[in-house]
């Protein structure tokens, strides 16, 4: 009994000398959809990293940065696209977020670019085995040096940054799935096990429409404090509502009956027998067990007790129920209100159907973005083609922002092409006469070797108010050897999200998607021919002149018949004698023939 | 009189197709855009696209070598970049073009004028009356439809093209200095002219003797390789210095040709070999397919040692054909040499075979392209069976040829097999 209450106190003690906060904020959005974030974060003093004792700070992770000697990282594992149109501005700004598939930058502790190579490669490849990803793929062709996107977030002595590189990787074709949340849940104090942490199953989680998990490690010096080592990981996922909420035992969707449909009455072709159904433009009602498909059990006792565990961002209009035993806080801006709730019994959230539907104030207005990015393929045909950026402003102040591309080697870009054109978002006419000089402020460029780097490209360019700017360059696809391309050659290769790091008016965030990049492929079962036709033709090209050249000319009837002949014309002689034998007339024939 | 109607001839010729060329340049201004673009005029080492690539990284201050585009001679970047930009004033661009395609007419009408084809100092031919006017032979070449997509493709090879038959020209001339020049300058450009060095040396030492100027042969070889090595040496040495003084441009010209690292798509053999060919045997076939290229140099300079021109234009046939990324404007400059040799054409055995199989593989080449990259309704083996027709009926060509001309020089010992059936043991 003793025992158990000195245990209760030393876990009291820790509990309060940790740092260690989580959080879940949900925020329903437009066309019934719902944006949950997750936030966790926790760190440890330095003294306690370098002296390998760590609490909350995950040791695995640890020991892999200590050896690699990485001052700073950021590992993002996303899927999906963030629609702005719909869902306006991205969740903490586009910081937590990367470019689909598996992306990761890291200041690395390195006085030359060999050695910022070698610490690199081994902190790529321990850390595939640590996340179960394929991040051992991103050798050197996959790896940039930012000059102007991505910098040091972290707090750095000047002395340490001089002796530091930054490197960045992308896998744009990394499936991310179960495999990468297991270990990310088991590097969280509470293991999944309680907390926000247990709403997190990886069927739903991989069945949003969005999803990014990211981790970042980064040393934090607040004013007169020891410096810490921050570890902040986050989830956003975007859940298709109606789609999260079919029971798990019977997931197929089936058409609502006809007397539960809800008809928008508004349409000129409503009538008896057409509908037009309204359902999935209101907000629907949800539970929170319901859409993550368990509840959430009790709060994580290692976490600050202080934060409320649960956040939800719908107007004050919105009814919200809660369990037995939480507490609500409402946020003074009428948008959001917290819950803290009791440590030990499930936690579940239900959120009502709005009063009126159709009459707005049903969730919180999107924020609009600072840029609308997209970006595609032009041209047809598996030989050349081109990029087109579209970047909009839609905002009321000019933007200036870096635009970053990361593009695989195998894609040759012709910077000469580049090219911008800039029109007023009102009209869709093209303003030539704004020169790219003043939308382009610099260029950085590194273009790729064969076999060696890929290109990196950086853009600092500024768009005016309401404006939208065309950024359009030409590529040419290369053709590879053989072994070069991936089983599924056909299904062409991804090309990473370009990077857009705005500057002014503030720093933000934001991707594009990434593209699937078709080049042409060679037949693949024909190794064996190819070698031998082209072999043949060389041989007969090379036998017909050797012959021509070595040989003696004499005519046609001179100098000594070839053996075979000489053997065809005795086989015809005996044949034309067996012949003769048999009757006279034949033998004449063959008399004139031997003339 | 006769003089003056040559005159008016050859400037009619001249004008007539420079002329043409400007007016196709004018009247169809995306035509040489989309010349360039297509892989049978455009290779990696030869594209105007990425000599355009190359300038605009030289003009902003990035080494053009520093990237797997540019794989063209330092050199040409200055030339280039003192002309107007192409994208707004395309004409200089052309008008540059069509004057080096009127001065290699100009090369080539020398030859066909010095009547080396039928005559050299160690054999006349016994069919020299029926010998082509040097105005068929360059109008030959100026209205050829491979030449004139090449001038209106812009390939960088035309300048290959142009050094080298100026480097004939010369030696005929029996001015070796200046051959030696001009043959130094079309190795630059493109490496491969490095091998008509032994013949053109032949070629020269035999207009010296004709000149009356003896000198012992492995004297004038030795001095003439000194000239070639010097010149060779100045030309990379300014192109040191203009790549800020770093030999990475070397790799990235010279070596590309040697280790076959870009395979994109073109009229020769080697591309998909390389792109079938197994890791582990890649040097091994890059070294044999070398080594066969340079293989016929010795052979043929030794047999036909009387006739050092046929000598030359039987390796630019062979080197349109193995070169690693040959192309369309390599082919055209054989064929323009061809007509030098129209005395033996009768003698040829398969004639007809051959320009079918050239006609062929010409018209069915963009359509199998177009199948392969555009439609999607064929594979790579489309093209790359055109690329094997097309190749072997230049090496057709060039074994009829050789044929042809070793007949020829066999009738002065026999004059009366003349039109005879013959054979060869």
């Amino acid at each position: 009994m003793q025992s158990l209450f000195a245990w209760l106190l030393l876990l009291a003690t820790a509990v309060a000398a940790s740092d260690y906060h989580e959080q879940l904020t949900l925020r329903p959005l437009p066309l019934s959809s719902l944006l949950a974030s997750f936030d966790f974060r926790s760190n440890t003093s330095f003294s306690d990293y370098e002296s390998q004792n760590f609490r909350l700070f995950p040791r695995s992770l640890a020991q892999i940065l200590q050896h690699a000697g990485t001052r700073e990282l950021h590992l993002r594992f996303t899927l999906g696209r963030w629609d702005a149109e719909n869902w306006g501005a991205r969740p903490w700004d586009g910081t937590k977020e990367g470019g689909t598939g598996v992306e990761m930058w890291a200041l690395v502790d390195a006085g030359s670019d060999e050695e910022a190579d070698q610490k690199w490669l081994t902190l790529t490849n321990t850390l595939s085995g640590l996340f179960c990803a394929s991040l051992n793929f991103i050798d050197e062709t996959r790896t940039i040096r930012p000059v102007k996107s991505f910098q040091p977030e972290g707090h750095h002595t000047e002395a340490a940054l001089a002796h530091s590189r930054l490197l960045h990787g992308v896998l744009p074709h990394e499936v991310v799935c179960t495999e990468n949340l297991t270990p990310f849940l088991k590097m969280l104090p509470c293991k999944g096990k309680a907390g926000i942490a247990s709403l997190l199953d990886g069927h739903k989680l991989f069945d949003a429409s969005f999803q990014s998990m990211a981790i970042d490690v980064r040393p934090i010096c607040a004013e007169g404090q020891e410096c810490v080592l921050e570890i902040e990981e986050t989830i956003d996922m975007v859940l298709d509502i109606n789609r999260s909420k079919r029971p798990k035992g019977n997931p197929i969707p089936r058409p609502v009956k006809a007397d539960e449909l809800v008809c928008d009455q508004s349409k000129p072709y409503h009538s008896e027998d057409t509908c037009f159904p309204v359902d999935h433009l209101a907000s629907p009602d949800w539970q929170l067990d319901q859409v993550f498909g368990r509840p959430m059990k009790g709060t994580c006792p290692l976490a600050d007790a202080t934060v409320p565990s649960v956040c939800i961002q719908v107007p004050d209009k919105r009814h919200v129920f809660t369990s037995e035993g939480s507490v609500q806080h409402k946020g003074a801006d009428g948008q959001s209100r917290c819950y803290t709730m009791d440590e030990n019994n499930d936690f579940t959230l239900f959120l009502a159907r709005p009063d009126n539907p159709g009459e707005g104030l049903e969730v919180v207005e999107p924020e609009t973005p600072l840029l609308y990015a997209e970006r595609s393929l032009t041209g047809y045909g598996q030989e050349k083609g081109g990029v087109q950026a579209i970047l909009t402003n839609p905002g009321n102040e000019d933007v200036e922002f870096v635009y970053l591309e990361s593009l695989p080697w195998f894609m040759r870009i012709y910077l000469h092409t580049l090219a911008t054109h800039i029109s007023p978002n009102t009209t869709t006419a093209v303003d030539f006469s704004t020169p790219s000089s003043d939308i382009i402020k610099e260029i950085y460029y590194r273009p790729a070797l064969d076999r060696v780097r890929g290109t990196q490209l950086e853009l600092l360019l500024k768009i005016p108010a309401k404006h939208t700017v065309f950024l359009t360059y030409d590529v040419e696809k290369t053709i590879l050897r053989y072994t070069e391309y991936p089983p599924d050659a056909n299904r062409g290769f991804d090309v990473a999200a370009s990077v857009i790091t705005t500057l002014s008016p503030r720093v933000m965030n934001l991707r594009t998607t990434s593209l699937l990049l078709y080049l042409p492929t060679p037949d693949f079962s024909m190794p064996y021919n190819v070698i031998i036709f082209t072999s043949t033709a060389i041989a007969l090209a090379f036998g017909g002149l050797y012959n021509i050249i070595v040989r003696r000319f004499v005519g046609a009837d001179e100098g000594e018949q070839s053996p075979l002949k000489a053997k065809l014309a005795k086989l015809k002689e005996m044949i034309a004698a067996k012949l003769g034998k048999k009757s006279a007339a034949p033998e004449e024939k063959t008399a004139v023939e031997a003339l | 009189m006769p003089e003056t109607m040559t005159l008016r001839g050859k400037a009619g010729i001249y004008a007539g197709a420079a002329l043409l060329r400007l007016l196709l340049f004018v009247a169809f201004p995306s035509l040489p855009d989309l010349l360039t673009s297509r892989v049978e005029i455009s290779t990696p080492v030869t594209s105007f696209k990425r000599l355009q690539e190359g300038l605009f990284l030289y003009n902003h201050n990035v080494s053009p070598y520093d990237g797997g585009v540019f794989h063209q001679a330092p050199l040409l970047l200055p030339l280039f970049s003192l002309l107007p930009d192409v994208r707004a004033l395309p004409i200089f661009t052309a008008l540059l073009y069509i004057l080096v395609d009127i001065l290699s007419a100009e090369a080539l009408m020398r030859i066909a004028a010095s009547g080396e084809a039928v005559q050299s100092r160690l054999f006349t031919s016994p069919r020299r009356i029926r010998q082509a006017s040097s105005l068929v032979v360059v109008a030959c070449y100026l209205f050829n439809p491979l030449s004139i997509a090449s001038c209106l493709g812009r390939t960088t090879s035309v300048f290959t093209n142009c050094a080298t038959l100026w480097a004939v020209a010369k030696a005929i001339d029996g001015s070796p200095f200046n051959a030696m020049v001009a043959l130094s300058f079309a190795s630059y450009l493109s490496m491969y002219p490095l091998l008509l060095l032994p013949p053109t040396i032949l070629l020269a030492y035999d207009h010296q003797l004709l000149k009356g100027r003896t000198q012992a042969a492995p004297t004038f070889a030795v001095k003439n390789v000194a000239i070639v090595l010097v010149v060779l040496g100045m030309l990379l040495g300014m192109s040191w210095a203009l790549d800020s003084q770093s030999w990475e441009f070397l790799g990235r010209t010279y070596g590309i040709q040697l280790t076959l690292n870009d395979l994109n798509p073109n009229v020769g053999l080697w591309w998909y070999f390389f792109i079938e060919m197994f890791d582990s045997f890649r040097s091994f076939f890059l070294a044999v397919f070398w080594l066969h290229l340079s293989s016929y140099v010795g052979g043929l300079s030794i047999r036909i040692r009387t006739q050092p021109l046929v000598v030359i234009v039987l390796l630019l046939g062979i080197f349109s054909i193995f070169k690693p990324y040959p192309s369309i404007a390599d082919t055209s400059l054989f064929l323009g040499t061809l007509p030098l040799y129209r005395h033996v054409f009768p003698l040829m055995r398969y004639s007809f075979v051959a320009a079918a199989v050239l006609a062929y593989a010409t018209f069915l080449g963009p359509a199998f392209f177009h199948l392969w990259i555009y439609a999607g309704s064929g594979n790579a083996n489309f093209f790359y069976a055109i690329t094997l027709v097309w190749s072997l009926g230049q090496s057709l060509l060039v074994s009829d040829l050789t044929f042809a001309t070793l007949r020829d020089e066999w009738e002065v010992e026999r004059p009366e097999m003349v039109g005879k059936e013959v054979k060869q043991i």
